[in-house]
């Protein structure tokens, strides 16, 4: 295998040396300025509104991710069922576990009350109550209503 | 019974755990139950251990136990195991019988200290080491215990570290021992290599068939093996120690300093006598170390001042007996006197102990007088160890096993050494009674205060009778199917009778000069020390050693350590150090914390092994 | 499918029907914190596991058995499956105390670390490259939840699990990308067939695409392993998550993947080729020599116990791939060796870690352990034995296990690697005893509240005391065991 070691040796500085070298040309004779709009985000000519980071309620995720669990689950169950015959007992078996796990799931996920839309009037209680009791932001289904600091640019040895 | 061996060594180093770990917290009581108990039930198994052994034999006389096999990977086989034969046997019963005594009396002598608790647990501590050195079935394990001992002697001679006069004194036996010690492992290393093992048997096997009498090898290994002896036994040109060891407290001179730490080289080389029948230069070399030392040290003794260092170089002196006996090749000899020696010199340093714990820690036998009338069975007692120590004729232990050892000297054609063993017995008594009389007869000096009690009288009595009635024990017969027997007897019964005669009377002759010189009423001052003037000034500075070895060694030492101070030497692993440290902080800037790194460092890592299989 | 079959899937089946069942507990908990299915999911996972480990024990030692085309239960999967299982048990008793003191619900914590350890589990037994990405990503996934799992720990268990999260998905596309790529160049998955196919010697050609499929899938499993250069998040995870995850984190999570990495290894050998099998065994002596030196000389001057007991596995792992490379007879069985001194001696130390810790203040920093012997002596013990082993000092395991794993690689006259080994062991030694030292300083005035041990933390700290002792003063029952479920 050496005789392909060559080419890509070239290939790997070739490749290297042309990102290099087309950053450095750029850095070089690239134009620079600065005026008011040059740092904000491109919109296509729109003026943007807001920030990117903007959040969105936690049950939009949930309730998405629900969506692609019993989707996938109606999959799973089409193509079983074409099947379903030639599959016999062990088949049935095998869906059947298939569906008590999401099963649990889902009831898992109703009595955390990831269903319930919005904050619910005990939620709310809750919340309350524990801003009293403690000086820890309060949440609602983990997640802080104060923004948190961004993630990942703390520096640690 | 004998499977019972183990507890032996085990019962006092759980002792030492005991009291290491919950020794602050328990009531004086548990501590001394704890401290002496483990000591004394140890001696009680090994009392039960001698009994099974003596009825029922084993086959060769040896009982082997094996403790615990590490592992057993590619031919590498370490394992621990406990050797038993009429030796070890005697040891562990010296060491655990004794020592009980010995720790009885503690328990008094050391009521009032406030590290009542880390006395024991050293103490513990070193009987148990000792015994795994004397049980030990190879001679790794036997270096074990033999360091082991070191330590605790470390320890115990610093044992009141406040005063810097004890450590320093603790440091000195450390260091002093350490250089036969180096020779000892160098001696260690080289049996491994040409041999292959350190197992007790079968090193003197392989030794007597690979190696020609009187080889390089064995020679050397024999003089390396005899440094470490004449380390821990106190032998010139290593003796400097054991007088400034006095600085521990008077139990510990009497364990470790008298009766066992010290013997360990006796024991030594009687144990590896196999190694030193192929090298009798060597072996002649013990006799003269022995005979030498046992000169220089009666010497000294004459002329001390100070109780502990009068006995101090009294057992550098009968250490040198033992050494004597082991060069004429009479091992047993030399371990019936380590055995008597244990008994009496245990004796006279506990008598000596009460001395100074009712005399308020007078030291000065000068200062000390007419304790008879006030410490009456410390006065008896005493006086029986000394008798013992002088060879007074056919009622004392010391007298045969010093005889016997004389006797093997002359019967194997060493009359040189035999005159002066005779003439060390002479200044012998005249030492041992030299001090009887200054201390307990003559004028009151230093009044005697605090009585010993119960937990000290009793060890006192029964090592009183042991070293009265320890000769007709009979441990030759028993020692010398393992120690191999004396060399056909020279001479004829007649002239043995004549010698001992004439070491009775000689050691009768030394009593008499002592009381001429010292028991009779109207003393004044030490008339051996001004006859001898200069000469003795000289003598009690240890013929000078001390101040030798300083020139010779400490002060070039200290010279060459201050011209390194800047520890030139040192730069090289400092450099390797901070290589380390660099590379640490070069590598620590990769750890950023930022996930584009991370990420960007695993397609790096992945690209370069990508290119590194595709090419290789 | 024989009628002895389930017998060995039984393990498997237990551990993911208790994490079946605790969720359920969590979901008769609803959103409120709950004493009663706390405590029952604490049990039923105890339960679970400790069923798990004893019907693995039943059936290890049979003879290898082939179940589906995913799994094969050997002795390897014997061995490794119940070092994945007694970890995982040692984990959840240790975190027991910790999680009890959470003012948070943590009975999912219980249902991610059953269901990470079923894919650990399937893991030790795949033989397939689809076991072997099944087993990953289950394991996977549920550690992206773990890590994050304590919110009490604030932004800095959210960091790290992010962190994971990225960087092992990045990691999982290389593997799955060598996965297809084998799969284009042999047409098979299998690693018995992909073993045959390529000693049988590719077609023209596809030389190149193999090699690095192999390279992809090496890649996937030492981020797995954290060898470096696929170590950095190593340290910031460790950190971030919370105590006891971590210690999943650095033992469960390897076992299994070591067990496919014997496989492999056993795999690539069997290409005995040197023009195409030597340059795999080339980036796998780089990998382990760089994560022996770059693991310890990163865990040097390191004040962060948690950060330093990264470091360390990373250099470990280092130590365990070298026995992987010296192959012969005593290679592989010097690897597992050295996994099982691992897990026990690491399980104690972040046993001592999780106890000594609260969530929102964890006992990170070396300042926390100062003066522990005269506070906490027995504890103080406790790490003194891990780091002792971790160090490789004699009665210990890791002395014992470091001891084997230089006869194997002398045997297999990997010198090189044994050199760096020797180096590497004695930088270790500077860091491991700094953390005894600080634990003899005086002690400071008492800072941190003794938290108590627990009675299922002091068991599980005991028992992983008295093996790692028994391991180092008598280890021959041990390798009798390992020569005859690795013997056959």
């Amino acid at each position: 295998m050496t005789g392909a070691a060559w080419p890509l040796l070239v290939h790997l500085a070739v490749a290297i040396g042309l990102a290099a070298g087309m950053m450095a040309v750029s850095h070089l004779l690239g134009e620079r300025h600065r005026e008011r709009a040059t740092g904000e985000p491109y919109e296509s000519g729109i003026v943007g509104t807001g920030e990117l980071r903007g959040r969105l309620s936690i049950n939009f995720y949930v309730v998405g991710l629900l969506f692609v669990i019993f989707d996938l689950e109606a999959a799973f169950l089409f193509a079983w069922a074409i099947v379903a015959v030639e599959a016999g007992w062990a088949g049935y078996a095998g869906m059947l576990v298939f569906l008590v796990l999401l099963g649990v799931g889902l009831v898992y996920e109703w009595r955390q009350g990831a269903l319930d839309w919005g904050r619910t009037r005990r939620a709310i209680e809750r919340a309350l109550a524990a801003r009293e009791s403690s000086r820890r932001p309060v949440t609602l289904a983990g997640v802080p209503f104060e923004r948190g600091t961004p993630v990942g640019t703390k520096g640690r040895r | 019974m004998l499977d019972l061996l183990w507890l032996v060594p085990v019962l006092p180093l759980a002792g030492f755990l005991a009291l290491t770990f919950a020794g602050r917290r328990l009531a004086k009581p548990a501590v001394t139950a704890i401290g002496v108990g483990s000591v004394g039930l140890s001696s009680l198994v090994a009392g039960a251990v001698a009994a099974a052994f003596l009825g029922h034999m084993p086959p060769g006389g040896v009982h082997r136990q094996i403790l615990w096999r590490w592992f057993d990977v590619a031919g590498l086989r370490p394992e621990i195991s406990l050797h038993l034969d009429a030796l070890s046997l005697v040891m562990i019963l010296v060491v655990t019988g004794v020592g009980f005594l010995i720790h009885l009396y503690s328990a008094q002598f050391m009521e009032e200290d406030a590290d009542f608790a880390r006395f024991f647990a050293s103490m513990n501590l070193f009987v148990a080491m000792m015994l795994v050195l004397v049980l030990a079935g190879d001679l790794l394990l036997l270096y074990l215990g033999w360091e082991g001992v070191g330590l605790c002697s470390f320890l115990l001679i610093g044992f009141w570290y406040g005063e810097p006069a004890n450590v320093l004194a603790a440091r000195k036996a450390f260091v002093v021992t350490r250089v036969g010690d180096v020779a000892m492992a160098i001696g260690l290393f080289i049996l491994v290599d040409r041999l292959g093992t350190l197992d007790l048997q079968a090193v003197v096997a392989r030794a007597e068939a690979q190696w020609a009498p009187g080889s390089a090898a064995v020679v050397a290994v024999a003089a390396l093996l005899l440094g470490g002896a004449v380390g821990k036994s106190a032998q010139l040109p290593l003796q400097t120690w054991l007088p400034d060891a006095m600085a521990g407290p008077t139990p510990v001179s009497a364990l470790i300093h008298a009766a066992t730490m010290v013997t360990a080289g006796v024991y030594l080389v009687a144990r590896t006598g196999g190694l030193f029948e192929l090298a009798p230069s060597i072996r002649t070399a013990v006799a003269v170390i022995g005979t030498a030392t046992l000169l220089l040290a009666a010497g000294a003794a004459l002329v001390q001042r100070d109780i502990k260092r009068i006995l101090a170089y009294s057992t550098i002196s009968q250490l040198g007996y033992m050494f004597l006996g082991l060069g004429v090749g009479s091992a047993s000899a030399a371990i019936f006197h380590l055995v008597t020696h244990a008994f009496f010199k245990a004796l006279l340093f506990l008598g000596a102990g009460a001395v100074i714990y009712a005399c308020h820690h007078e030291h000065d036998i000068f200062r000390l007088g007419g304790l008879r009338r006030s410490l009456p069975t410390v006065t008896w007692t005493f006086v029986a160890g000394a008798a013992a120590l002088a060879g007074f004729p056919l009622v004392t232990a010391g007298f045969y096993s010093k005889d016997l050892v004389l006797w093997r000297a002359f019967a194997g054609g060493h009359f040189l050494l035999w005159g002066a063993g005779l003439l060390g017995a002479f200044v012998t008594a005249l030492y041992s009674f030299r001090l009887v009389f200054v201390v307990f007869w003559g004028e009151t000096g230093t009044e005697a205060g605090a009585r010993p009690g119960w937990r000290m009288t009793v060890p006192l009595t029964i090592l009183a009778a042991l070293s009265l009635v320890g000769g007709w024990l009979g441990l030759p017969a028993v020692l010398e199917p393992v120690l191999g027997a004396a060399e056909e007897m020279a001479e004829p019964h007649g002239t043995e009778l004549l010698l001992q005669v004439l070491a009775g009377v000689v050691s009768l002759g030394g009593i008499a000069l002592a009381w001429a010189l010292y028991g009779r009423p109207g003393r004044h001052g030490d008339p051996v020390a001004d006859a001898l003037g200069p000469v003795g000034r000289w003598w009690r500075a240890g013929w000078g050693f001390d101040a030798l070895y300083d020139r010779l060694f400490v002060r070039p030492y200290d010279a060459v350590a201050r011209a390194l101070e800047k520890d030139p030497v040192d730069r090289l692993p400092a450099a390797a150090a901070g290589l380390a440290r660099g590379f640490h902080r070069a590598l620590a800037l990769t750890q950023n914390g930022r996930l584009r790194w991370y990420a960007l460092s695993l397609a790096a890592g992945a690209t370069f092994a990508l290119y590194l299989v595709l090419t290789l | 499918m024989s009628g002895e079959t389930p017998m060995v899937l039984l393990p498997l089946g237990i551990t993911a029907a208790s994490a079946l069942a605790v969720m359920l507990a969590a979901a008769v908990r609803g959103p409120t914190p709950r004493a009663a299915t706390g405590r029952a999911a604490e049990a039923l996972s105890v339960l679970g596991l400790a069923a798990a480990l004893g019907s693995q024990l039943a059936v290890a030692g049979a003879a290898p058995r082939r179940v589906t085309p995913l799994f094969v239960f050997d002795g390897v999967s014997s061995i490794l499956g119940a070092v994945v299982l007694a970890s995982a048990l040692a984990v959840v008793l240790l975190a027991s105390a910790y999680l009890r003191r959470l003012d948070e619900p943590w009975e999912e914590i219980y249902a991610l670390l059953l269901l990470g350890t079923a894919g650990a589990l399937a893991l030790t037994s795949s033989d397939h490259l689809v076991g072997l990405v099944l087993g990953l990503e289950t394991l996977s996934v549920s550690l992206y939840g773990l890590v994050a799992s304590v919110r009490t720990r604030g932004d800095e268990a959210l960091e790290a699990a992010m962190k994971y999260l990225v960087l092992a998905g990045a990691a999982s596309a290389f593997l799955l990308f060598g996965v297809a790529l084998l799969y284009a160049s042999v047409g098979t998955l299998e690693l018995p067939a992909l073993t045959a196919e390529l000693s049988a010697g590719t077609p023209a050609g596809s030389e190149l695409v193999t090699v690095a499929g192999l390279a992809f899938v090496l890649v996937g499993i030492g981020f797995k392993l954290a060898l470096v250069p696929f170590h950095l998040w190593t340290p910031d995870v460790y950190q971030g998550a919370p105590a006891p995850i971590t210690a999943f984190v650095a033992t469960v999570s390897k076992g299994g993947v070591v067990a496919f990495l014997l496989r492999l290894v056993a795999a690539a050998g069997a290409v005995a080729r040197p023009e195409d099998g030597e340059g795999l065994f080339v980036v796998l002596a780089l990998l382990a020599g760089a994560s022996i030196l770059v693991g310890n000389l990163l865990a040097l001057l390191q004040r962060d116990v948690k950060r330093l007991l990264a470091y360390s596995s990373i250099a470990h792992l280092g130590y365990l791939l070298v026995a992987l490379l010296a192959g012969g007879e005593l290679g592989p069985r010097a690897a597992v060796f050295y996994l099982i001194a691992y897990a026990v001696t690491i399980l104690l130390a972040f046993g001592v870690v999780t106890i000594l810790s609260r969530a929102e203040q964890e006992a990170g920093d070396l300042d926390a352990y100062r003066g522990l012997f005269w506070r906490r002596p027995i504890l103080a013990s406790a790490m003194a034995a891990a780091v002792f082993s971790l160090a490789g000092i004699p009665l210990t395991a890791g002395f014992v296990a470091k001891l084997y794993l230089l006869l194997a690689a002398l045997d297999g006259s990997r010198f090189g690697l044994v050199g760096i080994l020797v180096v590497g062991s004695v930088l270790g030694l500077y860091y491991y005893l700094r953390v005894v030292v600080a634990m003899l300083a005086t002690p400071e005035p008492e800072t941190a509240a003794s938290e108590p041990v627990g009675a299922s933390g002091g068991v599980a700290l005991a028992g992983l005391g008295a093996v790692l002792i028994w391991i180092g003063v008598a280890p021959s029952a041990w390798l009798r065991i390992l020569g005859i479920w690795l013997g056959g």
